[in-house]
């Protein structure tokens, strides 16, 4: 479904550091963990920020040899940092809270002999550089002290790799329920295809779509598997003619475009083999710690592309039901997010609010006997009101994949 | 005389078709179309005033700052357009337009080099999240007007500016323009005893072909400055910051051209200077006649002073078909000189055309659109609009040939006495043939914001 899509991560770094003297049986799992994750590649250090040869007044300078040594602050207010990394490796700075090491601002990927600004809004309270070098052990600088009471920048306790395990795991248990789920659904579905009972089979068909879309699934969380199960004809030479469309949408296409008993039995067969085929291994897919806050929104902004545009649609007119899956999907994601969200994210009741918006929209624009609505028979203003909810969920939604980053403490 | 190419059109040359003039209600104005003309100002008074009220931050070098901000073409007419101007304008670095006035920044200024009109419906939930969502949209105009550094947000979200200029967000002279449309009206919010007296949907002239997808809207906000980014940014910013509150229905994206030669008046598509004149916008008690709604304007609801209502037509120009028009013809469906801008019977592009001495149409057909938009009678004198017009280009269409025309956009008083009186004088012209009005909308361009603790419609809201 869509583009992968890469965040340099922290994993690099872990996986780069073969001692790490801090909190070991942590960071150990993590190592585990991410070597088993391979979407962590190892392209973060090339990122490196632009090298500037001015000297500017606001300059850092960290290396092995000390991180931010003789910098201050002259007071609170809006500040841009000069990060400039004098050491021979690549590696990352944060500017910490030192007494609990919430993160203020952050540089990524910053190359050897490079500099790069750092913004922050600099309130009341400690500030330290720290230095995460590739090969060397953590550094923290010295401390810089900023009194009164002037609010800045907020610092959010960073989120690490161990943290994601327990909502990793709680996800993975929940895409276990559903894939057992979708497995009988889909079995049902290909033998009222078979029997050619294809007035049972539409209804079974949005079942069982509905049940995979709950799932989550969005930018190949379940590999290939997705592009197989729920894949578009987009690409195809032939589009929707192409032999080589298979899955829910292929399925979908043909039971509401007149197709042959003959011609979709092997299709829902195929379909219901695959689904099988995804439950089996899904008990050693493992789940990447960095995907599960990236979800948060991908999967509504998959909704809104392929769904609410009604691109989706292929004959069924089920993209509002779609959309709700969606949402509930996503919901789960803020459920096993929850405990590491409640205290760092204060924008987290207002996505509450809007989810909750969005899933009453969608179902108080159904039909008259409660059946879902293509999109292209919505009003106006209907159309306009979930998407507005829609894109807004999206902006609420937006910061958690940038807070649940898995972080090094 | 025009030669009328249209065998259906119902007037080739003179008696007007439509609704002739109610008795007593003057009607002229600048016309929605190429060439607009109102009397100048006695001889020896200065014309129109590039630099508007309030305006001028001395003497910058080499920064012409109108109070407009904007891309003063005419600054110094007759002399060339200051070349000041040109070069801020191109390098993006033209002065914030100060976002604070009794009256919206955006209305008197001379069309800047880029604007987008972008029309919305409100999707906010109650008259509560309706304030929210106008003073959301002050207090972005108000940041992106004036410029500055985007707020750091950490490691706590993305970023909260999408960057497209850069790390600090320039002025470039953008402004805000905010109006509402008569469906803001409804029951949703309770508004409709609100209702601006002359606010209804756009009215479909005879020679429209209006495509309800891109006509009226709750709301439109139109955006300009000197450079295409600016504005692109400036809707990005302000969208992502309303994504519950109101929904994008329509937009269009316009340019203003420099004046060519340089001095004179930007010209529009079709090769005619466009907005040769109108009414002038230092003149205070013009203004106020013609473009404010004030305390006490017939009709009008109280919270209503201080606006303007804004036209905007979206307005197709045949220009394949135009090009294969002999010149003479060209000229006189228009009724100035392509080339110069002139009234067809004067030598100067300022000249007042005389219809007294031409009473027949000899030398400014009776059909021209200059002389049908503005027969320039003393009755018509409080019938004129502000005229700003861009020009649009939208690819092509399904014969190959261009999407290119006209946004059309003015401000008035009253858009009964005004626009419309303008618009119907001009039903079956002969220049109907060569453009197809396909959108747009009437709003009302909101009373300005006075100050920081003030908001556009605060009080429509209050």
């Amino acid at each position: 479904m869509g583009p992968g899509r890469f965040r340099p991560g922290r994993g690099l770094l872990i996986l780069a550091m073969p001692g790490l003297p801090f909190d070991s049986s942590l960071v150990g799992s993590d190592v585990r963990r991410a070597a088993l994750t391979a979407v962590l590649a190892l392209t973060a250090g090339v990122l490196a920020a632009c090298g500037g040869s001015a000297t500017p007044a606001n300059l850092v300078s960290v290396s092995n040899g000390g991180c931010g040594v003789g910098w201050h602050l002259a007071g609170p207010g809006w500040h841009t940092f000069q990060i400039y990394n004098g050491a021979a490796e690549g590696g990352e700075v944060d500017l910490i809270d030192p007494a609990n090491g919430a993160v203020y601002a952050e540089v990524n990927g910053l190359g050897p002999g490079t500099t790069s600004p750092m913004s922050l809004d600099v309130g009341s309270g400690s500030y330290a550089f720290r230095c995460l070098f590739d090969d060397y052990d953590p550094m923290t600088g010295p401390t810089v002290v900023v009194g009164g009471h002037t609010r800045g920048t907020p610092a959010i306790l960073p989120i690490t790799s161990n943290d994601l395990l327990a909502p990793a795991s709680e996800y993975h248990a929940y895409v276990t329920t559903g894939l057992n789920t979708l497995v009988t659904q889909a079995s049902a579905l290909a033998a009222d295809v078979r029997g050619g009972n294809l007035g049972a089979a539409r209804s079974a068909w949005l079942t069982a779509h509905l049940t995979y879309e709950r799932l989550g699934a969005a930018y190949d969380s379940f590999g290939n598997f997705d592009d197989e199960i729920d894949g578009r004809p987009d690409g195809l030479a032939g589009g929707v003619n192409s032999a080589r469309w298979t899955g829910f949408y292929r399925l979908e296409y043909g039971l509401w475009h007149g197709q042959s008993v003959h011609q979709l039995t092997s299709v829902a067969d195929a379909l219901a083999a695959d689904v099988r085929a995804l439950r089996t291994s899904w008990p050693s897919t493992e789940i990447n710690l960095l995907d599960i806050g990236l979800r948060t929104h991908e999967i509504l902004e998959n909704a809104l592309e392929f769904q609410l545009t009604g691109h989706d649609d292929y004959g069924s007119g089920s993209t509002l039901a779609t959309t709700e899956a969606n949402v509930q999907g996503t919901l789960e994601l803020l459920t096993v997010l929850h405990p590491l969200l409640s205290g760092r994210y204060a924008g987290l009741p207002a996505v509450y609010t809007w989810l909750d918006r969005l899933q009453s929209l969608l179902n108080q624009n159904k039909g008259p006997n409660g059946q879902w609505l293509a999109v292209s028979g919505l009003s106006l203003s209907s159309r306009q009101q979930i998407d507005a909810t829609c894109s807004q969920a999206l902006e609420e939604l937006a910061p958690i994949a940038a807070i649940t980053e898995p972080r090094i403490t | 005389m025009p030669t009328d190419r249209s065998p259906e059109s119902p007037l080739p040359e003179s008696p007007l078709p439509g609704p002739p003039p109610p008795a007593g209600a003057p009607s002229s104005a600048e016309p929605p179309l190429p060439a607009g003309s109102v009397p100048p100002p006695p001889d020896g008074a200065p014309r129109r005033r590039a630099f508007l009220r309030g305006a001028l931050s001395a003497g910058v070098t080499g920064v012409v700052a109108g109070a407009a901000g904007g891309y003063a073409y005419r600054a110094t007419r007759p002399a060339p357009a200051s070349q000041g101007v040109m070069e801020n304008a191109e390098a993006g670095l033209l002065p914030p337009v100060p976002f604070h006035g009794r009256y919206q920044a955006g209305i008197l200024p001379q069309p800047q080099r880029q604007t987008a009109v972008i029309s919305f419906n409100a999707t906010a939930d109650g008259r509560g999240e309706l304030a929210d969502l106008f003073q959301t949209i002050t207090a972005r105009g108000r940041f992106l007007t004036a410029g500055g550094t985007p707020p750091p947000v950490g490691i706590g979200g993305p970023p909260s500016d999408s960057g497209v200029l850069g790390p600090t967000v320039v002025p470039d002279g953008l402004t805000v323009t905010v109006g509402v449309g008569s469906t803001l009206f409804d029951d949703r919010y309770g508004l409709a005893p609100r209702r601006p007296a002359k606010l209804t949907p756009m009215l479909s002239f005879p020679n429209d072909n209006l495509d309800p997808a891109q006509c009226g809207g709750d709301l439109v906000i139109q955006l300009s400055a000197g450079n295409a980014d600016t504005v692109m940014h400036a809707l990005r910013d302000i969208a992502r910051h309303t994504r519950g509150g109101m929904q994008a229905s329509w937009r269009i994206d316009g340019f203003c051209s420099p004046a060519r030669p340089s001095g004179t008046v930007p010209r529009n598509m079709l090769g005619f200077m466009d907005g040769i004149s109108n009414p002038d916008t230092s003149d205070a008690a013009q203004m106020d006649s013609l473009v404010w709604i004030e305390p006490g304007t017939a009709g009008e609801p109280p919270w209503t002073a201080g606006g303007s209502y804004f036209v905007v037509r979206l307005i197709r120009m045949f220009v394949e078909f135009w090009d294969r028009v002999d010149i003479t013809e060209q000229e006189n469906m228009i009724g100035r000189r392509r080339a110069t801008g002139c009234p067809l019977d004067a030598t100067s592009i300022d000249a007042t055309p005389d219809y007294g001495l031409d009473p027949t149409g000899d030398v400014i057909p009776l059909t021209a659109h200059m002389r049908l938009a503005n027969p320039r009678t003393p009755q018509t004198a409080d019938s004129r609009i502000l005229r700003r017009a861009y020009n649009y280009d939208r690819g092509i269409d399904q014969v190959g040939d261009l999407d290119i025309g006209l946004v059309f956009t003015c401000f008035q008083q009253d858009v009964k006495r005004q626009f419309e009186a303008v618009q119907k004088r001009l039903i079956g012209e002969p220049l109907v043939d060569y453009i197809s009005p396909f959108g747009g909308g009437y709003f009302l361009a909101l009373p300005g914001v006075v100050d920081r603790t003030d908001y556009l419609g605060r009080a429509l809201l209050a």
